[in-house]
């Protein structure tokens, strides 16, 4: 199967993509629907296999330990998500050669994520695997916080980007832990198999499916997570288009959609898609209805169809299955037609506010025409596909239609239904209405006509839904095809058709149409009632809690913990070694657990006489050090510390230990010597008293508890030393030198790790500069004189410390209003 | 370059054949390539004509500790230090203008050289099926050193080496040669200043 290798292809045209705008300008874009159209088209090629019932499939073996495998199959669930993800994609990519200018700013880079994007939508509908389905769904997500902030200058869409980020890929996290539960308890990560043999009678199994139902809630945007897809309108309206109506935004309904088969059965499943179903298609569909601006609008009503697909994903019936399929392919295609036609009008006009637009209609007919045969389609209207999709769902929720679900709740459904499709009707004439109408009160502005390709995307997916309404039997084997594990035997499928006689559902459609016209005929009466209700809580009210929550944590907890007190820090560091494994030394000590090996046969006072001397200097040194006030002279005793312990090093015959501590220490009192030179000469000291004597106390016992530990660890050696037979390997690895070889060899992957420290270390010192610099910058341009002096002249090291430690230098430098003292700079 | 501004191997009195040369006792180039300013305290010519002397050898024996470091003391770490120390001492006895008449590359071109060394050292052994970091030798006759042992993980070294320096060359500049800029700047700004904010600005330090 060629699948793996067309997502590759998604890959190498992103990378190919921004060198090709800049040479081509913005119809590079239709180099990068090529991966697209061939995915469409290579899903078509094999659509008569998969309808019969023959997956197509592949398998890349990815992390095999951990039974992650790329495991690619396409069903029928998979292939209508293709053809929305590839087919619809492909369209909307055309339109956007035509829609971007080509001096759009970072046009490369949208380009390029756009197709990353495609790629890893066709990779969450297609693969087979649970842990490749997150990998994918989390690029997904990605992919769309950066096209969401593509205008990455303006504070609004890096907030939208930012808040559809935290909230898809944090539910994301949790829907992660429900597929580890998942996998652990049907024993293995396919979901074919998952599916085909669901582990039904694990108390684990409700856990997990909770987890995975809210990871997916917040990608298909249900209430209460609703909130980021209005937002995330600021993206361009291509993106909008692609991203929030045919394609990501279905990741969470598909994902419902793929596991009910499986697990619709299993408590609370039906529950859970069903209430949160209902409740976003009213909430989407009554907030739809006040929106000024089209693009508002279309999201609202996006949100809606997503609660009316989830309901529809999760129920768990074969009709409700077949309609699925019906609703999913027309929402896909009406609704990328809507979010064209109103980039056509934003790009015409320069505005997509109703208040402002008349008389468009007679202006652009064709795409009147257009955005009106999608409109009817959305508001389910004959002879289209959402008009055959809503019979369809209408019908699965009729009391008694189905066994599987209990009458009254399919009663309650069913109103809930109704209700949402009559404001959906509503809205989607006040859509037409809003963007074409003649309106008296509004005066027509002047714009240029659209050029013909820049229509033909819309017309395009417009009359692709008109003609699968009239020939639903194009649609219907899919929609058979993925319904068909749901059905029980008794009675034949429900196919999807425009004529089913006089039935219950027909005359639903009629009252909704009723309904819905009444609603939009009052609009200014619903205008009003709208208005007098009493505002409920904004759902963003609870996201921006959450991130402010956290904030404020972060903060109090830095605040609290990170002083900026070196000796504090170094205080509190050293009581813990003594609180934990200190007092466990003692006890064991104490208790004779542990003999202090005085006198054994392996003690020995020293192995060669002039180690005496050297620890005299190391002793004498040390107390030295400590007895210091200035700083320079207390810098050379430990240093002189330090070479005291090299010199043991050699006496203990290990050269290279010897070699690299005394060059080490040679470049530690250099640079610390350069430091000095903005130091004070002398240590602030510390007052006798108390604190003085229990820093004093800390570091004594410190010291002498790692001494003793040393020494009672160096003898209590058990198994024989691992480095027993290094030197033969060391020979072997073609070196005589063993710590060489160790280092370079043996242990080379710590040497890697190490030299990683290194390097970031290295790029933390030069944007510790850095800090400091703007600091400095802004203190002077802040408080003049005073601040510039203080962080210039005095002491800038506690300044970058501070700065590091929670940016509160400004305060400080701003604060410590020294006179200036031109002679320390010189 | 001369130090009394006129070179001293052009005859400058050449017509009247008298004499030698002016200037010809003045050596033919300085001992640092560049003004000497000192990073802290006074110009020290001893300083100056240590740094030149023993730069070079300091270099060279970076390489040789590099090199040699399979069989004797030494290593990439080792090496590197050393090599970064011929820098801080050019440095030291030059000052920050000195410092960067020296360096080869930039500290952050030579972290990334040294990190691509490393990973490219790590990860080549996966593109013919071999583990992460495996190493190979190769022997070989050269007429006059005799037998020639290679090692990949001497590349691997030279990496390690590479990054030592960047990260000492980083901190030197970062904590010498940055902050005497910023000294120099400072000081610069009181000078410029004091004539217009005498009263308040000067008075207290003056």
């Amino acid at each position: 199967m060629l699948l793996p290798f067309i997502i590759a292809i998604h890959a190498a045209v992103a990378v190919l993509v921004p060198p090709l705008i800049r040479v081509m300008g913005s119809r590079a874009f239709l180099v990068a629907s090529l991966p697209l159209a061939l995915s469409a088209v290579w899903a078509l090629v094999q659509a008569p296999a998969v309808l019969a019932g023959r997956p197509a499939t592949a398998s890349v073996a990815w992390v095999p330990a951990l039974d992650i495998t790329l495991d690619f199959r396409l069903d029928a669930l998979a292939l209508a998500m293709v053809l929305l993800v590839s087919g619809v994609g492909a369209v909307i990519f055309c339109y956007s050669a035509a829609y971007f200018h080509s001096d759009e700013r970072a046009l490369g880079r949208l380009a390029a994520v756009l197709v990353v994007f495609a790629g890893s939508m066709l990779g969450v509908v297609t693969t087979d695997n649970l842990f490749a389905l997150y990998v994918f769904w989390e690029l997904t997500s990605v992919s769309s916080f950066l096209l969401v902030g593509h205008d990455d200058r303006k504070e609004n869409a890096r907030r939208a980007a930012t808040q559809a980020l935290v909230t898809t890929a944090g539910f994301g996290l949790l829907m992660l832990i429900g597929f580890i539960i998942l996998g652990q308890i049907g024993g293995t990560y396919q979901i074919s198999a998952l599916v085909a043999d669901p582990p039904v009678d694990d108390p684990w199994l409700p856990v997990a499916l909770v987890l995975i139902l809210a990871g997916a809630f917040a990608k298909s945007a249900q209430v209460p997570l609703h909130y980021w897809l209005p937002e995330a309108m600021v993206a361009p309206t291509p993106v909008s288009g692609y991203l929030h109506a045919a394609a990501m935004v279905k990741g969470g309904v598909y994902l419902v959609a793929r596991l009910a088969p499986g697990f619709a059965d299993v408590d609370p499943w039906r529950a859970l898609v069903l209430g949160f179903g209902l409740a976003t298609m009213l909430v989407g569909g009554w907030r739809a209805l006040r929106q000024d601006d089209l693009k508002l609008l279309l999201a609202y009503g996006t949100v809606s169809q997503l609660g009316f697909l989830t309901v529809l994903a999760g129920a768990g019936t074969a009709t409700a299955a077949t309609a699925l399929i019906g609703v999913l392919l027309a929402h896909g295609l009406f609704k990328a037609t809507l979010f064209l036609t109103v980039g056509v009008i934003d790009h015409q006009t320069g505005t997509r506010l109703i208040s402002q637009l008349s008389g468009l209609g007679r202006r652009m007919p064709a795409l009147a025409v257009a955005a009106g045969a999608a409109a009817a389609s959305m508001a389910g209207l004959p002879p289209l596909l959402g008009f055959v999709g809503k019979e369809a769902a209408f019908e699965a929720f009729v009391p008694g239609h189905e066994a599987a679900l209990p009458p009254v709740a399919s009663g309650v459904v069913l109103t809930g239904l109704v209700a949402a499709s009559a404001l959906t009707f509503a809205y989607s004439a006040r859509f037409v209405w809003g963007a074409f109408a003649d309106k008296y009160t509004v005066s027509e502005r002047r714009f240029p006509r659209p050029s013909r390709a820049f229509v033909a995307a819309p017309v395009l997916l417009s009359a692709a839904g008109l003609v699968l309404g009239v020939l639903p039997v194009l649609v219907d084997p899919i929609a058979q095809a993925y319904a068909a594990p749901f059905l029980t035997g008794g009675h034949g499928g429900y196919h999807l058709a425009l004529w089913h006689g006089l039935t219950p559902p027909l005359a639903l459609s009629a009252l909704v149409v009723l309904a819905g016209a009444l609603l939009f005929w009052r609009r200014r009466w619903v205008a009003r009632v709208q208005n007098a209700m009493p505002r409920w809580p904004a759902a963003e009210l609870g996201y921006h809690l959450f991130v402010h929550t956290v904030y404020s944590t972060a903060l109090s907890v830095t605040r609290r913990t990170q002083s900026g007190s070196l000796p504090v820090y170094l205080g509190i560091i050293l009581a813990t070694l003594l609180a934990l494994p200190g007092v466990r030394l003692l006890l064991a000590v104490a208790g004779g657990d542990v003999a202090l090996p005085v006198g054994g046969p392996s003690f020995r006072w020293w192995d060669n006489p002039l180690e005496i001397v050297v620890a005299v200097i190391i002793v004498v040194t040390a107390v030295a050090t400590v007895r210091e006030h200035r700083r320079f002279p207390a810098l050379i005793l430990i240093s002189a510390t330090g070479f005291g312990i090299a010199g043991l090093f050699v006496l203990h015959g290990a050269p290279d230990l010897a070699l690299t501590l005394v060059l080490v220490e040679t470049l530690t009192t250099i640079i610390l010597v350069f430091v000095l030179r903005r130091l004070p000469a002398t240590f602030n000291v510390r007052p006798n008293g108390w604190g003085k004597r229990g820093t004093v106390a800390l570091c004594a016992a410190a010291g002498t508890f790692v001494a003793t530990s040393l020494w009672v660890m160096t003898d209590a050696r058990t198994a024989a030393p691992i480095s027993r037979g290094f030197a033969d390997l060391a020979e072997q690895a073609g070196g005589h030198n063993l710590v060489n070889v160790i280092l370079a060899d043996f242990r080379a992957l710590d040497t890697y790790g190490e030299i990683v420290v290194l390097a970031t270390s290295a790029v933390a010192v030069a944007s510790l500069v850095l800090l400091n610099r703007r600091d400095r910058a802004a203190g002077a341009g802040d408080t003049g004189d005073t601040a510039d002096e203080a962080a210039g002249g005095s002491d800038p090291v506690p300044a970058q410390a501070g700065a590091l430690a929670g940016g509160t230098t400004r305060s400080d430098s701003g604060g410590t209003s020294e006179p200036p003292r031109p002679e320390e700079g010189g | 370059m001369p130090v009394n501004g006129s070179r001293p191997d052009t005859p400058a009195d050449g017509p009247t054949g008298t004499g030698p040369p002016e200037g010809w006792e003045a050596p033919r180039e300085r001992w640092l390539s560049t003004v000497v300013r000192p990073a802290f305290g006074p110009r020290s010519v001893l300083l100056e004509v240590v740094a030149r002397l023993l730069i070079p050898a300091i270099l060279t024996f970076s390489v040789f500790l590099l090199v040699s470091g399979h069989d004797r003391p030494g290593g990439g770490f080792a090496g590197g230090l050393v090599a970064s120390m011929a820098y801080v001492l050019r440095y030291v006895a030059g000052g920050r203008h000195e410092l960067a008449a020296g360096l080869p590359l930039r500290p952050n071109t030579l972290l990334a050289v040294g990190m691509l060394l490393a990973c490219g050292t790590a990860g080549a052994p996966l593109l013919v099926g071999a583990p992460v970091l495996d190493a190979v030798q190769y022997k070989f006759t050269l007429p006059v050193f005799g037998e020639v042992k290679l090692l990949s993980a001497l590349i691997f070294e030279t990496g390690v080496f590479l990054i030592v320096v960047g990260l000492v060359l980083s901190v030197v500049a970062a904590l010498g040669a940055r902050m005497e800029a910023e000294e120099q700047e400072a000081r610069e700004e009181r000078a410029g200043r004091r004539p217009r904010g005498g009263a308040t600005a000067g008075g207290g330090g003056a």
